[in-house]
Parts: C-alpha cells; structure tokens; sequence
C-alpha cells in the first residue's frame, strides 16, 4: 500500500500537469476557433458565388455547402435519336457525341450530371420522348434542367452539317453547348 | 482527222464533268437582278430527311418563286458538297454535310449568309410549316 505522504507530491505533481495541459488545450482551441472563423468566412463567401457561377462542388466545404451546391447544380441530357436504318451521317453525330463525352465530360458522365441516351424512334418505347422533342428521324437535343426548368437547343442541323466531313468542329460546338449548359 | 480528234478529246471532257456534279442543281439567270440566293447541299450517302430538305426547298422556289427565279432575282443551288467540282463552293458556305443557307445580294455584292440549317432538320417532316416558313423568309428577304 502507498501512504497518502508518499501520495501527495505525486498527486500535486499530476495535478500540476493535468492543469497545464487542459490550460494549454483551452488555448489552442480558442486559437482554432478564431483561425477557422476568419478562414471560413471567406470561404463560405466563395462557395456562395461558385454556386451561382459554376456548380461544381468544392471538396473542401462543408457538408452543408455541398448539399447546396448539389441542389444548385444544373444537369445536362442529351438525346441522339435515329431511325432504324440509318445513314453515315446520322452514325457520325453518335460517334462524334461519344467522342466528346468520353474526351472532355467522363467526370460529368460519372456523376451523373450529364446523362445521354441513344433512341431509335422507331422503337414505339421511345414514342412519348421522341414526341416531346418532335424527333420524327436523326436527331440531336440538348437539354439543360435547372430548377425544375428545361432549355433545350437542337444541334441537328450542326450534326449533319459537320460531324461526317469536320468532326473537330462538331465536338467543338457540342463542348462549348455542353460547357455552357453544366454552368 | 485532226478535228475529230479533238471533238472526240471535247466530248469525253464535257462527259467527265457532267459525271462530276449529276444530280446538281443550278438555277442561276441573271446576277445583276440577283437578290436572294438559296443554296442546299448535301454529301453522296443521304438520310431521308435530307432528300426532303431537298424536295421542300424545291417545292417552295418552285411554287412561289418561279418568276423571280426566271428573272435572276432568286438563285437556286442545290450541290452536293462532297463532289471536287463543288469543293470552292461548299468551302465558302462551310458546308461539310448537309447545309442549308441563304444569301443576299445587292447590286451584285453578297451580303449576308444565313445558315438555316438546323431549322431544316427540325422542319423537314412537316412539309407544309417548312414550305409556309420559308417562302415567308424569303418574301421578307426580298423586301
């Protein structure tokens, strides 16, 4: 057994300790307190504007300003139809989209921002969607869904125009619209 | 013997660029009253909705502008940009597939191009709004 005098100068001694340290900690915590306050604000101010400029969240912010941004952030279909039998040109805009998607958007692809789909209008599965983007053969739409609201651009015309003989240039208007849209 | 030499060397010359631009259309009668000029094009392998761009364009001219076109007041061409003979041409209105434009003139000078042709595409199936939207362009390019 340890006599309480043998106790004492020990005890005092952790006492003495125990006390520096939480004295110490108390301090360091009121020191992050403050260093986060002066950082955050700022920070919170930039999630803030990106989420009106550009939606692409921000790992770094907190769990609160992610869920906004994802709430804010705009989604992009797109929407190759075709006939059952088709012509070069028609295979040259599929190819040139895929192209696209997989060169400059994989990311988007994989977060499921962007979501594209390839439809046969002949198909009768297809009817009502066709329908709604009066897609009666080849066609290409973008869809843009923010809010709630849709905004739709028809690069049909663009396709057939260039993706058979000038593929660069299709990609380059499909980027750009694409781009524009993710925005 | 010397000239039907170069006969037979002139007839297989107009034969070879005939070959070159069949199925080309160009209806171009006088360009000191050019004022509007109407191009489509188009590459070999053709989709159905091209075919009817063409026969729409056609119809429209056809039917509502035959006297402009006589006079040279509206061109029409309709070329198939893929061919070599039509290469310039299709370079300068960018078409590299299936295009369609218009142009205005004035006093024998170009002026503007517009390019119609992802309206063409989404118009094509209903022949009676594309053949309604286009005369009235038209009718207000000529103004």
């Amino acid at each position: 057994m340890i006599s309480v005098k043998h106790l004492k100068p020990k005890f005092l001694l952790i006492a003495a300790a125990i006390l520096i340290t939480s004295c110490n900690s108390g301090t360091k915590s009121t020191d992050v307190t403050q260093n986060d306050s002066v950082k955050i604000t700022p920070k919170d101010i930039s999630v803030v504007t990106s989420n009106q400029q550009d939606s692409i969240s921000n790992p770094t912010d907190s769990k609160n300003s992610e869920s906004t941004v994802k709430t804010e952030q705009s989604k992009v279909l797109i929407y190759n139809f075709h006939v059952t039998n088709r012509c070069v040109s028609c295979i040259a805009i599929e190819e040139a989209t895929t192209k696209t998607l997989n060169t400059y958007f994989s990311k988007e692809v994989k977060e499921g921002r962007i979501k594209r789909q390839v439809l046969n209008v002949d198909d009768e599965a297809n009817k009502t969607i066709s329908e709604k983007y009066q897609a009666f053969g080849s066609g290409l739409f973008i869809t843009r869904v923010f809010k709630g609201k849709e905004t739709t651009i028809d690069l049909t015309g663009d396709g057939f125009k260039f993706a058979k003989n000038k593929e660069e240039k299709f990609i380059e208007i499909l980027k750009t619209t694409i781009t524009n849209y993710l925005k | 013997m010397q000239k039907i030499t170069i006969l037979f060397i002139g007839l297989i010359l107009s034969f070879s660029s005939f070959s070159q631009t069949v199925g080309d259309t160009v209806i171009a009668n006088n360009a000191a009253n050019l004022k509007v000029k109407v191009l489509y094009f188009h590459i070999t392998d053709r989709c159905n909705t091209c075919r009817s761009i063409e026969v729409n364009v056609r119809k429209t001219i056809l039917e509502n502008f035959k006297t402009q076109l006589d006079s040279g007041i509206v061109n029409l061409y309709i070329l198939n940009c893929e061919l070599p003979a039509n290469k310039v041409i299709a370079e300068k209105y960018y078409a590299y597939g299936s295009t369609f434009a218009i142009t205005t003139y004035k006093d024998g000078k170009e002026l503007t191009t517009e390019d119609l042709s992802n309206w063409a595409f989404k118009k094509a199936p209903k022949q009676e709004v594309f053949v309604s939207e286009l005369k009235d362009k038209i009718n207000e390019l000529l103004k």
